[in-house]
């Protein structure tokens, strides 16, 4: 049967194990079960958005899903909305009185009206209204990730996004994660480059680099897609110095902070040059994961961001013409 | 040659990231105006913050189909520093690509093929 097991900590950091203990979309059975530790379950915007995904592929796909370990330890899962998408009530009741706001509750996208909604409510909902910055890095993420699901992921259900601004203490972050059970990198881009077929890994590293993009052949081309959006995500989260994670079927790209400061501030076309771990999953996620940290004391100035990248990409060609700005 | 202003103004936001928006403006009145041999002043005034694709959306198009001549009739005007660089960065990619990606192909609309 369908299982989504979680361990005491499901993070973007701790996503390998996550990832490689489930089988999420095993398909005998008539029940699906969601399972929380016993004891203590640390769930983070990465999860919560797989977990609310999970449960509609289930209830699409007629599972019932029955949840485990749903006590007073999952209220947080609660008021993260997770049990409204796994279609399970909770029971042990929310604290209102635990750290007020600061996230974007799990948000189920399935269309550009829903989007525009997610895109006025983070500001108020991560409370980022005094920090310019941080919310347009984080808006600027938000609307690309999830355009991509809306446009590539032929995902019957859309895309779940969930964010957290962790203000408390340091490492002060918003973690964010976008995820579908749509058709996969590999499927979407093997539309185009074949070298993409092959496998998932192969798959993701292409999806990464600049200019890749399974909307047409023979990109520049094709009007509304450029195949710039996950690159220049993955930049923006080394920029701020936060983790950036792919995962796509069999296989999972974790972007981590560089060794030391200057490779930090160095920007490489082909993600595989960068700090980072490549896995193998045994199961596979039918569909597209994207997580993301942005360190709100690293961001800087994010009007700065786009020079930067666009001084580290390469480019066949300069144009030679100025353009004229007014 | 007539000059026409298109003002970019995304509802309800100085975050334009609505590719729909970007798309009705180029389809409207961008490639219209351009086909037209007229000039084109692109007003971002109010827009602090933009993506990468939506930029792409309202002016991928035109440089595909007009090749580096589109930037002789078109004006960004009021663009913040932000936007200054994604303009940029759109414009690189379009007339010289990226170096990963495979080179253009064939132009759209029988237009100048961008180098």
């Amino acid at each position: 049967m369908p299982r989504f097991r979680v361990p005491n900590s499901a993070s973007l950091h701790t996503a390998r194990f996550l990832l490689d203990s489930n089988h999420f979309f095993s398909a005998r059975g008539r029940w699906a079960t969601f399972e929380l530790h016993p004891r203590w379950s640390h769930m983070e915007p990465l999860a919560l958005a797989m977990g609310a995904a999970w449960g509609a592929w289930c209830r699409r796909n007629r599972y019932e899903v029955r949840v485990v370990n749903s006590g007073p330890r999952a209220r947080y899962a609660a008021r993260m909305r997770l049990f409204d998408h796994l279609g399970v009530p909770f029971t042990a009741g929310i604290l209102e009185h635990e750290e007020a706001g600061r996230f974007l509750p799990v948000t189920q996208v399935s269309d550009g009206a829903s989007l525009r909604s997610v895109m006025a409510d983070i500001s108020a909902l991560l409370h980022l209204e005094h920090d310019s910055e941080t919310l347009a890095a984080v808006q600027y993420c938000v609307s690309e990730l999830l355009r991509n699901v809306l446009e590539h992921a032929a995902s019957a259900d859309g895309a779940f996004v969930c964010a957290h601004n962790f203000a408390a203490k340091p490492p002060h972050r918003v973690s964010l994660a976008v995820v579908d059970c749509g058709c996969g990198i590999r499927e979407h881009l093997s539309r185009t480059h074949p070298e993409a077929a092959c496998d998932d890994a192969a798959a993701i590293g292409l999806a990464l680099r600049p200019g890749i993009t399974g909307a047409l052949p023979g990109m520049y081309g094709a009007p509304d897609n450029a195949g710039a959006g996950l690159f220049i995500t993955r930049c923006i989260a080394k920029g701020s110095g936060g983790y950036f994670l792919v995962a796509s079927g069999n296989a999972g790209y974790r972007l981590r902070r560089a060794s030391d400061d200057r490779q930090q501030e160095i920007l490489l076309e082909d993600p595989l040059a960068e700090r980072h771990d490549m896995w193998q999953f045994r199961q596979a996620w039918q569909g597209t994961i994207v997580a993301l940290e942005i360190r709100t004391d690293h961001i800087g100035d994010f009007n700065e961001y786009f020079a930067w990248i666009r001084r580290n990409t390469p480019r066949r060609a300069a144009a030679s013409r100025k353009v004229r700005f007014t | 040659m007539k000059t026409a202003v298109v003002r970019i103004a995304p509802p309800d936001t100085s975050f334009a990231e609505d590719k729909d928006y970007a798309r009705e403006v180029r389809t409207a009145q961008l490639l219209p105006a351009l086909e037209r041999g007229d000039a084109v002043v692109l007003d971002f005034q109010g827009v602090r913050f933009a993506t990468q694709s939506f930029v792409h959306a309202l002016i991928g198009e035109a440089l595909k189909r007009f090749g580096e001549a589109a930037l002789d009739r078109i004006e960004f005007r009021s663009c913040s520093e932000q936007l200054r660089s994604i303009v940029d960065l759109v414009v690189d990619y379009s007339l010289g690509g990226f170096s990963s990606s495979e080179p253009s192909g064939a132009t759209q609309g029988g237009g100048q093929e961008p180098r």
